[in-house]
């Protein structure tokens, strides 16, 4: 096939990394909220601690294992390492410049004021130094280095000082070097005393200004801040072809978890920065130096700090569909409709509902759900689902563990959940459930009645005032049929079923998308309006961009919106010229995936948990479902041109690789968050305006 | 709670490559709405066809999948349900200890059928699929079913019943034959053709199957093919498929290993061993029709056990059965050679004593039927040989397949036809000593009220067309108009009554009509 030629496909890891200069870039507006900014370089940096636990460990892996296979865009792994090293370096420095030329002193004009260390007032001083002997100075360890032992094992992503140090009494000896771990329950920066702004320090040159009080009878040569990132050690990484992890012998594994593979570092002298790389067997690319904070988590206390409303978004309080407004039984209301949620703009509190009414409800016998990412414990989707099972309800959970970082937060209220008598299964072998699904069944004079939320997005009240979600609530036969189908697949009661709706993976959605994009084709062929408008986070899977790219050959026209990664190149002649793709990044995370087929002119609208790389069709139970109602058809279509109309947030990517804000030019801005938020209030508006007021005399009793 | 008027029923299947479950409700109006179907494999047949026996861990998936099963019944609150076992089951040395298994560890009582009876369940789901389909109305239709260790065929024409069989080529059995032998892929393909081949002329020594217009076949390897070739067929109860889109298909998956079939159309591996030889199979049958199409449907098994299980229904359908299962005795009787006009003279007067007697001797509408098919079948011993033709009439039947009868009930129709003359029931015999009591009870019932029906057409001469039954203190009294003399009947039935006296407490009288005004 002409698309597998080199050409067509990026590479993923710069692609990745021109995401999260995106994301850099917002931090970089002026436009934006000062504490918007300073959220997004928070952002900005927690993003690329990932990447490298995750992907440069990987990249790693596959090197010392001695597999040299090029990507799809054809870079061997050393070659991906030097072109990621390469751009993160230049990234580090805008990062930097940005922070300390941009962000602090706007933030003191706001009289949000980070001090220096020299800058302290007397008071200041007074209240650090007490804070230090009181707080600090009892929890720190510092630990000499010596070079036939083994570097102390540090923490990942913490700060730490490497000190360089001399006898007093001995001035002419070598010098050694020490190293102090900031413990991680001191906060990352102190509040300091004033009456007139908010004066905060940073917690490491508290510590650096009484570094002499840990060491005494030393001569201190130098100190400096330094911050290690270590291989997540988890096979988080499910795209790898095999099993990395599995393959390194038990010797080598250990010595690599003790390397570190990246090491952030303050201005410090070669030979302190020598000494410590030496000390951690690390390469020269692996080290950065940032005249930034080297840990910018402790700066996220000040994105969230009451009050400074003006310094970020205005608020847009999540709105309830005008369909739900009357307060009728959501039960009720779903006999003859469905309903689709577009959250944030639309309130989660329905399906938060959907699942309370069902743990109440006295005809439920059965609840149905899995859960990926929750809010965790006290979160009111576990809660409901623990009451269901109290009250007799035959309650299934899936608790997806696996899912990244959360295995801690998952186990406990999973345990209430057994205890209460629910059935728990925690996931599947080989397969994490990324689906997101709710079956509520109940009896009813009718009859056996199912009723099924199906999302893009995971159970989490909290994240779905961020993110961007799609959910559908629907009592449709072919709907509950299959969703019960569904549960019976995953807890091991039945083998997958045909479905009637629903599309699976990985038993058929790869299949079933490459169906579509196909038709589309055939429809173009035949001079039939023929059309793709797809939204996701990560297009990455090359079987689906060689359809694409087919598809685009035969006068599919497709516009795609994808978030993140995106390995398909646009605009190569004769190969991709027919396909846009752009990137929306604004104050909510992009996190809904749809697919619109025109289909000659009768379009089919499909939802869908799943991105389309390879880990999400192949090693992931995911969903996808199609909106059978018209007017919900139509509403989907319309959300996703407007945000293809974007020329505020939204960037067009270009053949290079590269990505550049669309133009404005003449045409009025539009901002797709801020208008689509709009719409959804002028809606809501304009069913309350319609619906009648009803006058209800209050008649006294005689 | 608000209680729903609704019953929630659950049909399962113990097949030879799979355990299937239906969950379903009865909406108002008799309509059977199927809430789940659940579906696990297990390799009962593999073990059936090869070893005779069910091994210990196809025992242990069995009793996990009808564990798991249980649960999603528990769900509903299903508390009328049926569970069968076919022919892997059947076939099986240990299957007793293995419902015995299933019974303790899942609480749920599972039953061994025989073939009539699937075939009866399975027909019953098919007529109530092809309702409203008038083209099939007059025309001979076959019909197909091919399991895992049996194939089920019949003839329908005009909507009934002509003629059934169950013959031992399964999808299963094929596999575990040929590969025995054959490595190669394409000649374990000429081998399955090969084995079906010789079994296809079997079927048509049985059933005329030539003429056949409409091509009828139910299953879950061909409701596969159904769901490739018509993409639409998803909650169809009824797919066509033309005959040559099907053969194309069906050439088209024999070229793909077991492998190739389950990774291409990702389906479990036991689906894709049965899947080539069931298709061909289906193929070579269809072959020998004159159908230019197949018709899939959606029927099963359990669609023909919830159809049993749903109550409103019940009445209606057994009279339909009734009707089919008089057609199969029919079409053994012809088989013997029987005297139609003096088995059906027969079996009407039977009817007409037995409608007298019913309802003070708690007698049902099966008892009816029983006697019905003792009266057509009692003589067909003759075909063996006049001498205690009873006895011979006893065992062709009670060796016999009958659609819609089950061996049990086979059993006691043979009874009855075995005491239609000579020996009345003793201690001493042994076929009628195995019965259950109640059952002893029905059969001496039915064989009295055989006798007199038998005597009174003892000389072949069809005259008692019109008895009236009618009676009188003790006696039960019949009037005929059409027969002018009495006295040979009265004859006849003079050393027949005393075991209706016997059994009833009451005398039979013989009179002619009133010649009055």
């Amino acid at each position: 096939m002409s698309a597998s030629k080199p050409g067509v496909f990026l590479n993923r890891e710069t692609s990745w990394l021109e995401f999260n200069r995106r994301a850099l870039e917002e931090a970089q507006d002026p436009q934006n909220p000062l504490l918007e900014r300073l959220r997004f370089y928070c952002i900005f940096h927690a993003n690329l601690d990932e990447f490298f636990m995750v992907r440069v460990a990987s990249l790693h892996r596959m090197i010392e294992v001695g597999d040299n296979h090029p990507d799809p865009s054809g870079l061997t792994p050393p070659q991906q390492l030097d072109l990621i090293f390469n751009r993160v370096r230049e990234a580090y420095e805008a990062s930097g410049t940005l922070y300390s030329s941009e962000l602090v002193p706007a933030l003191a004009k706001e009289k949000i004021v980070i001090r220096a260390p020299g800058q302290l007032k007397p008071a200041q001083e007074k209240y650090v130094d007490e804070y230090f002997e009181k707080e600090i100075y009892p929890v720190l360890t510092p630990i000499a280095v010596n070079v036939p032992q083994p570097f102390p094992r540090l923490q990942g992503l913490t700060f730490n000082l490497a000190v360089l140090l001399q006898w007093e009494s001995e001035k002419n000896g070598e010098p050694c070097l020490a190293v102090i771990q900031v413990p991680g329950k001191l906060p990352g920066l102190l509040r300091l005393p004033d009456i007139h702004a908010l004066e905060m320090f940073w917690m490491s040159d508290a510590i650096r200004r009484r570094l002499s009080d840990l060491f005494p009878g030393y001569c201190l040569l130098e100190a400096a801040g330094f911050r290690l990132a270590r291989d997540s050690e988890l096979e988080l990484d499910e795209d790898d072809r095999c099993d990395y992890v599995g393959m390194l012998e038990s010797s080598l594994k250990k010595r690599r978890n003790a390397k570190p593979i990246r090491i952030e570092h303050e201005p410090m002298s070669p030979e302190l920065l020598g000494r410590l790389q030496t000390a951690m067997e690390v390469e020269d690319q692996a080290l950065f130096f940032t005249h930034g904070p080297l840990d910018p988590r402790p700066l996220l206390s000040i994105v969230d700090m009451p009050g400074y409303e003006h310094l970020r978004y205005r608020l847009q309080p999540p709105l309830l569909r005008p369909e739900l407004e009357a307060e009728q039984n959501i039960f009720a209301l779903l006999r003859d409709r469905d309903i689709l949620l577009h959250h944030p703009y639309d309130s989660f509190d329905p399906v938060l509902q959907f699942i309370q009414a069902a743990a109440d409800d006295p005809d439920v016998l059965a609840v149905k759900q899995t859960l990926y990412r929750t809010s965790g414990k006290g979160s009111p989707v576990v809660n409901s689902l623990i009451r269901a099972a109290e009250n007799g309800k035959q309650v299934t959970v899936l608790v997806e563990l696996t899912a990244r970082f959360d295995e801690e937060r998952n186990i406990n209220w999973a345990r209430d959940l057994e205890v209460a008598g629910a059935h728990v299964l925690y996931g599947l072998a080989g397969l994490k459930v990324h689906a997101k699904i709710a079956l509520i069944v109940r009896r009813e004079p009718a009859g056996i009645s199912r009723y099924v939320h199906l999302g893009t997005g995971n159970y989490n009240e909290r994240t779905a005032r961020l993110y961007t979600d799609f959910g559908l609530l629907t009592a449709a036969e072919e709907f509950g049929s299959d969703a019960s189908a569904f549960f019976n697949t995953i807890t091991g009661y039945s083998e997958p079923p045909p479905f009637n709706r629903l599309v699976m993976a990985p038993t058929g959605m790869r299949e079933k998308i490459i169906r579509l994009i196909r038709r589309e084709a055939d429809w173009a062929c035949t001079g039939q309006t023929s059309e793709i408008l797809a939204k996701m986070n990560s297009l990455v899977d090359p079987q689906i961009i060689q359809e694409l790219c087919a598809a685009g050959k035969a006068g599919v026209k497709i516009h795609l919106n994808v978030r993140g990664i995106c390995c398909l190149r646009p605009g190569v002649p004769g190969v991709s010229d027919n396909i846009r793709v752009i990137s929306i990044l604004d104050r909510y995370l992009e996190h809904s995936r749809a697919f619109v087929f025109s289909n000659g002119g009768s379009p089919e609208v499909y939802l869908s948990s799943a991105d389309c790389m390879p880990r999400n069709l192949n090693r992931r139970v995911e969903l996808m479902f199609p909106l059978q109602q018209a007017d919900l058809k139509e509403r989907v279509i319309r959300i996703l041109r407007a945000q293809m109309t974007d020329n505020q947030k939204a960037r067009i990517l270009k053949q290079n690789g590269s990505y550049e804000k669309v133009a404005a030019g003449r045409s009025e801005p539009f901002r797709a968050q801020e208008r689509l938020y709009l719409q959804a209030r002028e809606e809501r508006e304009r069913v309350r305006i319609m619906t009648p007021v009803r006058f209800v005399p209050i008649e006294g009793s005689d | 709670m608000t209680a729903s008027p609704n019953l929630l029923m659950a049909a399962i299947d113990i097949g030879s490559s799979a355990i299937r479950m239906d969950i379903a409700e009865m909406r108002p109006g008799g309509v059977i709405r199927i809430l789940e179907s659940l579906k696990k494999g297990v390799q009962l047949g593999r073990d059936a066809f090869t070893e005779g026996h069910l091994s210990q861990e196809t025992i242990r998936a069995a009793c996990e999948a009808l564990r798991d099963f249980k649960k999603a019944m528990d769900a509903y609150g299903v508390m009328r349900y049926r569970a069968v076992a076919t022919s892997a089951v059947r076939e099986s040395s240990n299957s007793e200890t293995f419902l015995d298994r299933l019974l303790t560890s899942t609480g749920l009582d599972v039953e061994i059928i025989d073939g009539p009876e699937e075939n009866r369940l399975t027909l019953s789901a098919i007529m109530d699929s092809l309702r409203g389909e008038s083209d099939l109305g007059k025309a001979k239709s076959l019909l197909v079913e091919v399991g895992g260790g049996s194939t089920d065929v019949a003839l329908l024409t005009g909507g009934e019943l002509q003629q059934s069989a169950t013959f031992p080529l399964g999808s299963f059995r094929l596999r575990a034959e040929v590969s025995a032998g054959a490595v190669r892929h394409e000649q374990q393909i000429r081998l399955f053709k090969r084995q079906i081949a010789g079994f296809l002329s079997n079927i048509k020594r049985e059933l005329e199957i030539s003429d056949a217009q409409h091509y009828i076949a139910v299953g879950g390897d061909v409701r596969f093919a159904a769901r490739m070739l018509d993409r639409s067929s998803q909650q169809k109860r009824l797919s066509f498929i033309a005959a040559d889109a099907f053969s194309e298909f069906v050439n088209s998956l024999s070229l793909l290993t077991v492998d190739g079939l389950v990774q291409k159309y990702s389906i479990p591996y036991l689906d894709g061993e049965t899947l080539v030889p069931a298709l061909l199979t289906y193929l070579q049958l269809l072959k020998e029709t004159q159908a230019k199409e197949i018709i899939v449907s959606d029927a099963s098994i359990r669609a023909g056990i919830l159809q049993d299980l749903a109550p409103a229904e019940k009445g209606k359908r057994l009279k339909k059965l009734a009707v089919q299962i008089l057609s199969a005795a029919r079409s053994l009787g012809r088989k013997y050679h029987y005297e139609g006009d003096h088995a059906e003279r027969v079996r009407e007067i039977s009817v007409r004593l037995f409608d007298e007697l019913r309802a003070e001797q708690h007698m049902t509408e099966t008892h009816r039927l029983y006697l019905e098919v003792a009266a057509l079948l009692h003589d067909i011993g003759l075909f063996v040989g006049s001498r205690s033709h009873h006895k011979h009439s006893y065992y062709l039947i009670s060796s016999s397949e009958l659609f819609g009868l089950r061996k049990p009930e086979l059993e006691l129709i043979a009874n009855i036809a075995r005491y239609h003359r000579r020996a009345l029931p003793q201690r001493s015999h042994v076929p009628f000593m195995a019965l259950e009591r109640d059952e002893r009870t029905a059969v001496s019932k039915l064989a009295a009220i055989l006798r007199i029906a038998n005597a009174l057409d003892k000389d072949r001469l069809q005259q008692f067309t019109d008895l009236k039954v009618s009676r009188e203190d003790d006696q039960i009294v019949l009037i005929s108009e059409n027969v002018p003399d009495l006295a040979m009947a009265r004859l006849a039935l003079a050393g027949r009554s005393d075991f209706f006296r016997e059994i009833f407490g009451k005398k039979i009288i013989l009179r002619e009509a009133a010649k009055t005004q």
